[in-house]
């Protein structure tokens, strides 16, 4: 682990230390090589599950792929954020690469955490980064109001998840993931072990987020800039998933029962974000919405506790992550040249820019979940997983793919096709800048499908 | 319309003071064709100091690094190499070659090579008796 949080680390020195005119390529070439670095993790050779064992830290199937995703997202959010923060003193943009450098930070040891306290304190931590790049860095006076539903929404869920293994504590003697699931399962039979569990829960799913408390999500991702965004889609949410399957094991018998209404909620979750992302006419809302609508998919595998609902969720939770910061990536791409986010004022840019056009596509597909992309297996194999436990499933989630196939399409046509709008006269062409940052979101998603067990999980 | 319009943000307040630095003019008579039209569709900054001016006037090879050609092109070269050539292209290679994790790819390849024997003997794929039953030891059946 230290061999990746060291150079991580290191990175802010290198930061404030290099001249500004030199700044940007020195970040980017050395968070590229932290990346690369990052891929070791993928060689596991122990048959414990655990490996890179430490006194605090540890990766296993489950963490490795969330991790090298979290150390592959920091490098693309710097060649991202580079045109936006072009104008601003050179300080204000190294502080910009500071936050940014230490969210990854925190991310990598809340994902390697073993302590499930330690994970606790590092899921807090990354919200202050957030909130800063959110609230200083957005462009409309709204990102007040965004950072303060962000963090009241997150805060809110969960301090009673503090309550909660402050008493799995006491009650077991160990927070260690290493333990805990070879611990004897906990006599869970009073109504106070019922509102424990959702105190264990309530966290990960308002970060998830689960539908009913989302309304967090759209805000943020609209005030926040592209790289609040890219994060906060890509990795910050899968945060909540990851803490969900960390937490199920000592959750056992209760789960089976109590988990009826949140799957409940997740898949109607699906079809109602899906069927408001057909009205939308914010881009990047549309975005945030249909990630709610994917997210809605990954909880209610994730609940329904099957070897195959878990690997799906994971696969889904990659997938997502790559596909969605490419479409935020692709709506900044269209901002930065129109000065707006809604979608009918910038149509018919196939006409303008024909190669980005290739790229929505290709994104858009992805976000439909186009064999033989990860997004599908992954969707495939929560929709068989939730199908096996209840056939009226079926009618939610086919439901929900044909919506989501539905605003894909809808998003594709309505920024690439039809008329170019007259007032678009003056528009830029594309950089090699964002054709690389488009490139390098997709063909690492493309390439996971020529070895899928990467991203499988426990069952691979 | 305008109340429509003015979601465009700040950029308008801009577009609507100038109008004729921003926008093409059909009627006006251009003797030359190609590079004239185009630096008058961006003009140098007005004026006012807050016109954008393209930064493919200042620079033809702009990659959409920075407004320093040496920089810009530097970063295009660093992204490139570091992102494509070093990250994707031996990362790849590195995940290819990775040690087949608890041996399943091998016992996948080996089951393979046993089907198609014991395709070609004519054999059932898996016998019945595939544990041997005197070995297991079943409870009687009348224990509950």
């Amino acid at each position: 682990m230290l061999k990746i949080l060291i150079p991580t680390f290191m990175l802010i020195p290198t930061t404030w230390l290099t001249p500004a005119k030199w700044l940007w390529p020195t970040t980017l070439a050395q968070s590229f090589i932290i990346a690369l670095a990052s891929l070791t993790w993928l060689k596991n050779l122990s048959e414990t599950g655990w490996s890179c064992l430490s006194t605090y830290l540890a990766t296993d199937a489950l963490s490795t792929p969330l991790l090298v995703l979290t150390c592959w997202l920091l490098p693309l959010m710097i060649l991202a954020s580079q045109k936006h923060t072009a104008l601003e003193p050179v300080n204000r943009q190294r502080m910009y690469i500071t936050l940014l450098t230490s969210l990854q930070f925190f991310l990598i040891l809340a994902f390697g955490a073993t302590e499930l306290i330690m994970f606790y304190v590092m899921f807090e931590a990354t919200l202050i980064p957030t909130l800063i790049i959110i609230t200083r860095w957005g462009n409309q006076t709204e990102r007040l109001n965004a950072g303060t539903y962000f963090l009241f929404y997150t805060l809110a869920g969960s301090l009673p998840l503090l309550v909660a293994l402050l008493l799995l504590q006491n009650n077991t003697g160990t927070l260690s993931l290493l333990t805990l699931q070879y611990s004897n399962p906990l006599p869970l039979v009073s109504y106070a072990d019922k509102l424990w569990w959702a105190g264990c829960l309530l966290a990960f799913l308002v970060k998830m987020p689960l539908y009913g408390v989302h309304l967090w999500l759209p805000k943020a991702h609209v005030e926040a800039p592209i790289a609040g965004s890219m994060v906060l889609a890509a990795v910050l949410l899968k945060l909540g998933g990851y803490g969900m399957m960390r937490m199920m094991i000592m959750l056992e018998p209760l789960t089976e029962k109590l988990s009826y209404p949140f799957i409940i909620f997740a898949l109607w979750g699906v079809i109602m974000t899906g069927s408001i992302c057909l009205r939308q006419t914010d881009l990047k809302s549309l975005i945030a919405y249909s990630s709610v609508s994917h997210m809605g998919l990954v909880a209610g595998g994730i609940l329904i506790q099957t070897p195959w609902g878990f690997t799906g969720a994971l696969i889904l939770m990659i997938a997502h992550g790559l596909t969605s910061s490419a479409l935020f990536c692709l709506a900044n791409t269209n901002y930065e040249r129109t000065h707006s986010r809604t979608m009918i004022l910038a149509r018919g840019l196939q006409m303008v820019l024909p190669l980005m056009a290739t790229w929505w596509f290709i994104a858009s597909l992805a976000n439909l979940a186009l064999p033989p992309l990860p997004n599908l297996m992954g969707e495939l194999m929560i929709i068989t997983s939730l199908f096996s436990w209840s056939w009226w499933t079926l009618a939610l989630t086919g439901a929900g793919t044909l919506i989501t196939a539905a605003y894909s399409l809808y998003m594709f046509l309505m920024t690439q096709r039809g008329p170019l709008p007259p007032h678009l006269i003056a528009l830029e062409p594309t950089h090699s800048r964002e054709h690389l940052l488009i490139l390098l979101h997709l063909l690492p998603l493309m390439l996971l499908t020529l070895k899928p067990e990467l991203i499988w999980g426990w069952t691979a | 319309m305008l109340t429509r319009l003015s979601r465009l943000g700040p950029a308008l307040p801009r577009l609507l003071s100038h109008p004729p630095a921003r926008f093409v003019s059909q009627s006006k008579p251009t003797g030359a064709a190609g590079s004239t039209a185009v630096t008058e569709l961006h003009p140098a900054a007005d004026s006012a100091g807050h016109g954008e001016v393209s930064e493919y006037v200042k620079n033809p090879d702009y990659h959409g690094f920075s407004s320093d050609p040496v920089v810009d092109d530097w970063n295009m070269k660093v992204g490139f190499f570091f992102g494509i050539s070093v990250a994707l292209v031996i990362g790849a290679t590195f995940i290819h070659y990775l040690p087949d994790h608890g041996m399943r790819q091998w016992a996948r390849r080996e089951a393979e090579l046993v089907i198609q024997q014991r395709e070609r003997e004519g054999l059932p794929l898996i016998a019945e008796n595939y544990y041997d039953p005197n070995k297991i030891v079943l409870p009687s059946a009348g224990e509950e």
